[in-house]
């Protein structure tokens, strides 16, 4: 069976007089455009099966059924009633423009009834609907007034209309709604033609010969309706009551209705998997089999599986079959009271589950209603909570959870939420934060005390009434906000890259401005008085250790992979951290791991990290201390095995053969030997392609060149010495 | 074996695992918790209580019990063993040892093992006790050792290490100096590979001194300022429940995040899961022939050409309004970012401002994190009294995780408090309850009944009041859990049937009759008119349905008459809906008994014949 729909017709002026706007402002045009495609955005990502039409007024040309004999001009059926889609979209992003002529409104509104009434026949409906957006400039033809909205109360359709300016009166819109309606709703009457005036009598009276109490309601600038439009999206859904009955021993039972009030709403869709040429499903398939767990993985057939469970070590074959005919059983649908508990031994922090459910007395039984409403009662008058047994159907399991008393204007409700078992409790103790290292001193208490102050979000408004500034179950859930934004991007402009989040979302998921101003000068306070330090960590060293430790050969590598692993999940944290790029060159502290760092993330050419490190290396020789000999090994180590990995040997061994001329010049034959014990020689033909050092004169470099060295470089020496005198002189 | 968590995930659409739940016993990350019963076997273990009263030894094989039941519950990979030390037989792998009884090495618990520590339960099990192992001399020198050993023997890789030590000799070695010295070097070596020393002292007569010995032997607190060494021994078997479960388990955090104040004010704190629903464990599969474990292993190809597909020749799509939107996998992910995870703070509420009926998953612990930031202790702290002191809570907006969209938490503050042993029942810190957004509520259509009279009130207070009692959290198990446990200890042990299962959450309906008496029929005369029976389930149930049915609007229709006589011409009524028919009855004025479509068919025809 097909649920029953709604109707929706859209009716948007697209007339000369709605490009007018005050500089820097959008016009009722663009205002009214976002408002509709919004509206059909919402409708397309809710999937509802409702039908939607599109009229444009004020057109070039005429397109529309009653069009005869010079009537009803200059209207255009955009389109006629169907379910929405994502090329309706497209039509209005690229298709709807402003026009030059204009039309009659209440010709328009005539246009739509038409369409409405004739598109509903033979279907079953919910709601009509007609969604007027106009800026009223022209005059209409009020002679038929009457008979239009006789007509609108026969068939029962709901109009509401888009203003790009207020309906309220001057004086209230002064205090009430100039704020809100902010620079794109005009004050009434200021600034509005005469024709706009009159139109507005004319909406005003539509509007309040349909519905004389809340008529002037649907009555809304486009400024708000965007808001609106934004904020207030939601997938419907239907409650499905739970009747049942709430038992107090054997004797005592009242009839119930439950209903789930709050729960964790999913997106209706998932992802498809498809292939990335064909954009196709089906071209995708995804193929399970199962081996054994010896060295040939070997392959077993489906049929050939049974199904086990693990009992500690013991893995026990237990068969569907069995296992339901062993499994617990119990009767079934079930509301029943263990016993009643203080509300204050059911702390807010020990709720478990996913969901509240709000339970009723139903609607019919006025003596199921006294019952519990003399439970209700009775619990609220002495703060206490029943403890209930809970079964939804025999299918699922039990629960055990608490049953609040909740007493509203306007009704009356038991509100149940499931509480923990047993085995769902963890126990931890931790350190009392009352010790002194931990105690804060007067003046830092002083400071959170003002933060505090500046941080109210509930405030008493100038009449004394709370005002809640920043209502979390007000805010629509910005994932699913986000997710048809990009979706609807993707579709309109494909092959764009995904737009920023929208500006309003991002206002919406931030502190209120005010509270901003507020906090201002007590945040500066609680920052002098409480000194933060970040931990230096040995962590990031680790984890550039895990990056790069299986071909590293330094000793420390392997300690550090274990200590990792003595960590807590913190590594994730860490490993972002380094990621993140707080390395930007090669520092004195650790030259090696900063130098891998950048090599790792490119963020400097190769060249240039190498440059920083030689520099770095040069520093740490001038020392001329067996530690700091050390820490230059662990570089030119770095250095090596780094440019072996990129393949780019050149830099490396001309630096070392540079190293090995300058050794004795600067007395660095501690370190020499160093090297040569490390065996850390140039990179050979063997290692790295291109380079130019055979892996014979690699070996030879650190043994045999040693002793024909020495004397050249005392030659050199003497050279040095004789240029010298000669500059001298 | 390696693949604990390979049954629950679900690897199709890619999606994380659910907020909530912290990746538990993943080994691969963290190796696997160890834990080592070192226990006293000595004479002074099997004295009787009083009036009847458990021996201590009798109440440590109880703790230990009840350890290995809930471990293979919750948490089957971490590894226990059991030792006896002062005993007269001695048993130990390496076989170096004297007066050392390894009852159980370092391993996985089993129904086996369960069974094994029953058998030294009550009477019985003391005999037993006695004639296996015997009590004699005691050197905790040798018994440290051997469990040293065992860590070290182990092949698989360790996670965190914890030694309790039952006893209530507070001077094992009698005084003899050198023992003593040996022994505490031991456990200062012990302590150092890391393994954590916790003294589970037992009640003697004279009282227990820790201070004559057991202070140099065990781990010092976590920090000076804890005043761990006060603990009264225990006399109760469930203080020493409490205790023994204060200290098995290492508590790890979901997650180490920042605190955002404002602008550069970040306080590091870490978020603890305190309760987390216990499900049945999933289902392995194994090979028919030989009850072996299977692996899975799942590929993806091309439908067409057969080749196996790279991930990057994938792509993801939405089908919405008859168009598939298609993204890159890496855009999938890039959606969901809206920020670096954290918690930023957006301001502070009044307790009154956070409803009972706001609630969507259970709430996680906050507790400050020193060792990344420090000074947050202090201003955690400073933020935490407040908080209390003024009954507020901190609203914060909280990403948890990387790619994870944002949900906006309460901070409720939580003083720490102790129990008469000085025992922590409730840490300090903050509770993090999430919050609901505008999608996460359901509109409902509240019914409308009539109150109660102040008279029927008072009436259901006197119930209540009868049936009062101080609810426990950690008081109900979860019969579901329980019985597919004993099926599986039956299945596992050959067992003709399982135990029964004692269900916790069943209401004692004699009890809770007889306390009421004559109070339930005074209250249903005040509500119910005699005839009223709340039972009548057929009346209740089309009743129920019609008051649900009223939260809906009846559908309309627009059916003509013309159609009508148009549909009946081509023979076409029949494709209308039962619905439409009663409402096109209903229209033309036609009275309908019957509600089987063809009688309403018929009735139609023939209205619209004449």
């Amino acid at each position: 069976m097909s649920r029953s729909k709604s109707f929706h017709v859209l009716c948007m002026d697209v007339g000369l007089s709605m490009s007018n706007s005050a500089p820097g402002e959008d016009s009722p045009f663009e205002l009214s455009k976002q408002v509709i495609q919004k509206f059909v955005q919402r409708q397309v990502f809710a999937e509802v099966k409702d039908e939607l039409a599109l009229v444009l007024f004020g057109t070039d040309s005429t397109r529309n059924p009653l069009a005869q004999d010079g009537q009803y001009q200059n209207i255009t059926v955009h389109r006629n009633l169907m379910v929405p889609d994502f090329e309706l979209l497209e039509e209005i992003e690229n298709q709807v423009h402003p026009e030059n002529q204009q039309a009659d409104w209440l010709d328009a509104l005539v246009v739509c009834m038409d369409l409405l009434q004739t598109g509903i026949k033979g279907k079953r409906y919910d709601q009509l609907n007609i969604y007027f957006l106009s800026d009223l400039s022209v005059e209409a033809n009020s002679e038929e007034l009457d008979v239009i909205v006789e007509n609108l109360k026969q068939v029962d359709i709901t109009l509401q209309f888009f203003l790009p300016f207020s309906a309220e009166e001057e004086s209230v819109d002064e205090a009430g709604d100039a704020g809100r309606g902010g620079p794109g709703a005009r004050g009434s009457g200021k600034g509005l033609s005469r024709e706009q005036k009159t139109g507005l009598e004319m909406v005003k009276h539509i509007m309040l010969s349909l519905d004389e109490q809340d008529g002037l309601d649907q009555i809304y600038t486009l400024r708000n309706a965007i808001e609106g439009l934004c904020m207030f999206k939601r997938t419907e859904r239907r409650p499905t009551a739970w009747p049942c009955q709430l038992t107090i021993g054997s004797a005592l039972s009242i009839r119930i209705v439950g209903y789930k009030a709050v729960t964790e709403e999913k997106l209706k869709k998932t992802w498809l998997t498809v292939d990335a040429l064909s954009h196709k499903r089906d071209h995708i398939k995804k193929e399970t089999v199962y081996c054994l767990d010896d060295d040939n993985e070997t392959e077993v057939q489906k049929d050939d599986l049974i199904q086990g469970f693990c009992y500690g070590s013991d893995i026990v074959p237990f068969s569907k079959v069995d296992q339901e005919q062993m499994k617990y059983k119990h009767d079934g649908k079930c509301f029943a009271v263990l016993g009643f508990t203080n509300q204050n031994l059911v702390p807010r922090h020990s709720f478990m589950g996913i969901q509240t459910i709000k339970i009723f007395a139903p609607g019919d039984d006025q003596h199921a209603g006294v019952a519990l409403s003399a439970l209700i009662r009775a619990l609220d008058e002495l703060k206490m909570v029943a403890i209930v047994r809970y079964a939804y159907n025999r299918q699922c399991n039990p629960q055990i959870g608490a049953a609040f008393p909740c007493i509203k204007m306007n009704y009356e409700c038991l509100i149940y939420v499931q509480l923990p078992f047993m085995e769902d409790l963890r126990h931890f103790t931790y350190t009392s934060l009352n010790s002194k290292k931990f105690s804060p001193s007067d003046t830092q208490l002083q400071a959170v005390d003002s933060l505090i102050d500046s941080m109210m979000l509930v405030d008493k408004d100038e009449d004394g009434n709370l005002k809640d500034l920043f209502k979390v179950h007000h805010i629509p859930n910005p994932a699913f906000q986000r997710l048809y934004q990009c979706l609807h991007h993707r579709a309109v402009n494909p092959g764009t890259a995904l737009p920023p989040i929208e500006p309003w979302l991002v206002a919406a998921l931030d502190r209120p401005d005010v509270i901003k101003e507020r906090c201002g000068v007590p945040l500066d306070e609680v920052k002098k008085v409480f000194p933060l330090k970040v931990m230096e960590k040995k962590k990031p060293l680790k984890t550039s250790a895990e990056i790069f430790g299986k071909d590293s050969e330094q000793p420390d590598a392997k300690k550090a992979k274990g200590d990792a692993a003595e960590e807590d999940e913190g590594e994730e944290y860490n490993l972002a951290d380094i990621s993140e790029g707080s390395v930007t060159s090669v520092g004195s502290v650790n030259p090696a791991r900063d130098f891998r760092i950048l090599i790792k993330q490119k963020t400097l050419p190769f060249q240039g990290a190498c440059e920083q490190l030689t520099h770095r290396i040069e520093q740490l020789l001038g020392n001329k201390n067996t530690q700091y000999y050390m820490k230059s090994i662990t570089c030119i180590q770095a250095f090596r095995e780094l440019s072996v990995k990129l393949g780019k040997a050149d830099l490396y061994n001309s630096y070392l053969q540079l190293l090995k001329g300058s050794i004795t010049n600067r007395g660095l034959e501690v370190f020499w030997d160093l090297l040569v014990q490390g065996s850390i020689s140039l990179i050979g033909q063997d290692e790295v392609e291109g380079s130019c050092v055979s892996k014979n004169e690699a070996a030879q470099f650190l043994v045999a060149d040693e002793k024909n060295e020495e004397p050249v470089a005392t030659m050199a020496d003497d050279a040095d010495d004789v240029d010298d005198l000669l500059d001298n002189m | 074996m390696a693949e604990w968590n390979a049954y629950f995930r679900d690897e199709d659409d890619g999606e994380a695992p659910e907020e909530g739940e912290e990746p538990e016993g993943d080994y691969k990350v963290t190796g696997r918790d160890c834990l080592v019963f070192l226990v006293d076997a000595s004479k002074e273990m099997f004295i009787k209580g009083e009036d009847g009263e458990p021996t201590n030894f009798d109440m440590t094989m109880q703790v230990v019990r009840s350890v290995y039941t809930r471990k293979i519950i919750s948490s089957r990979g971490d590894l226990v063993a059991l030792v006896f030390y002062g005993t007269k037989q001695s048993q130990d792998p390496t076989k170096s040892f004297k007066h050392v009884y390894v009852y159980h090495n370092l391993s996985e618990l089993g129904a086996k093992r369960v069974q094994q520590v029953d058998a030294l339960r009550g009477e019985k099990g003391a005999l037993l006790a006695a004639e296996t192992m015997g009590s004699d001399e005691t050197s905790l020198c040798d018994a440290l050792w051997c469990c040293a050993n065992l860590y070290r023997d182990c092949k698989l890789r360790l996670g965190h290490k914890r030694l309790l030590i039952f006893t209530c000799r507070d001077q094992p070695h009698g005084g003899d100096s050198v023992k003593d010295r040996q022994a505490r070097t031991q456990a200062s070596d012990l302590r150092e590979t890391g393994v954590v020393i916790e003294l589970m002292h037992l009640m003697k007569a004279g009282g227990f001194d820790v201070s004559l010995f057991f202070r140099d032997v065990i781990s010092p607190p976590e920090d000076e300022s804890e005043l761990g060494l006060q603990h009264e021994p225990c006399e109760k078997l469930a203080d020493l429940q409490r205790r023994v479960r204060a200290k098995e388990q290492k508590k790890r955090t979901m997650a180490k995040l920042n605190l955002c104040l404002g602008e550069g004010v970040n306080v590091a704190v870490g978020m603890y899961a305190v309760a987390v629903t216990a499900r049945k464990p999933g289902a392995i599969r194994l090979y028919r022939e030989s009850n072996e474990p299977v692996r899975s292993k799942s590929r993806t190809f091309h439908t067409e050409t057969g080749s196996l597909l790279l991930p990057s020749e994938i792509k993801k799509a939405q089908v919405y309004g008859n168009k598939q939107i298609v993204m890159e996998k890496d855009e999938v992910d890039a959606i969901k970012k809206f920020d670096d995870p954290g918690l930023f703070l957006i301001g502070f509420k009044a307790m009154e401002e956070l409803k009972v009926h706001h609630h969507i998953r259970p709430a996680v612990f906050l507790y400050p994190a020193e060792g990344e930031v420090k000074g947050s202790s202090c201003l955690f702290s400073a933020l935490l009294t407040k908080c209390v002191e003024r009954n507020v809570f901190a609203l914060c907006r909280c990403i948890s995780r990387r790619n994870y969209p944002p949900r906006f938490v309460a901070l409720v503050p939580q003083e720490e408090e102790l129990d008469e042993g000085k025992v922590q029942t409730t840490p300090p810190g903050f509770n993090v309850i999430y919050l609901p957004y505008a999608d996460d509520l359901r509109n409902l259509d509240p019914p409308q009944t009539p109150c109660a009279s102040p008279t029927q009130v008072d009436k259901m207070r006197e119930i209540v009041h009868k049936l009062r009692f101080k609810y426990r959290s950690d008081a109900f198990e979860n019969p579901v859990l329980q019985q597919h446990y004993r099926n599986l200890e039956a299945l596992a042990l050959d067992m003709m049937a399982p135990d029964d299962i004692e269900d916790l959450i069943m209401p004692k309906v004699d009890q809770i009759d007889r306390r009421l008496g004559p109070l339930v029929q005074e209250f249903k005369d005040l509500v119910y008119p005699a005839d009223y029976n709340p039972d009548n389930k057929s009346a209740a149930k089309r009743k129920a349905a019609e008051a649900g049915g009223t939260a809906e609007k009846k559908p309309k229709v627009a059916v003509s008459e013309d159609e009508l006589r148009a549909r009946i011409q081509q023979g076409t009524l029949g494709k209308m809906t039962v619905p439409l028919l009663k409402e096109a009855c209903k229209q033309l004025g036609v009275r309908t008994t019957g509600t089987k479509k063809q009688e309403l068919m018929d009735a139609l025809v023939d209205k619209l014949a004449t």
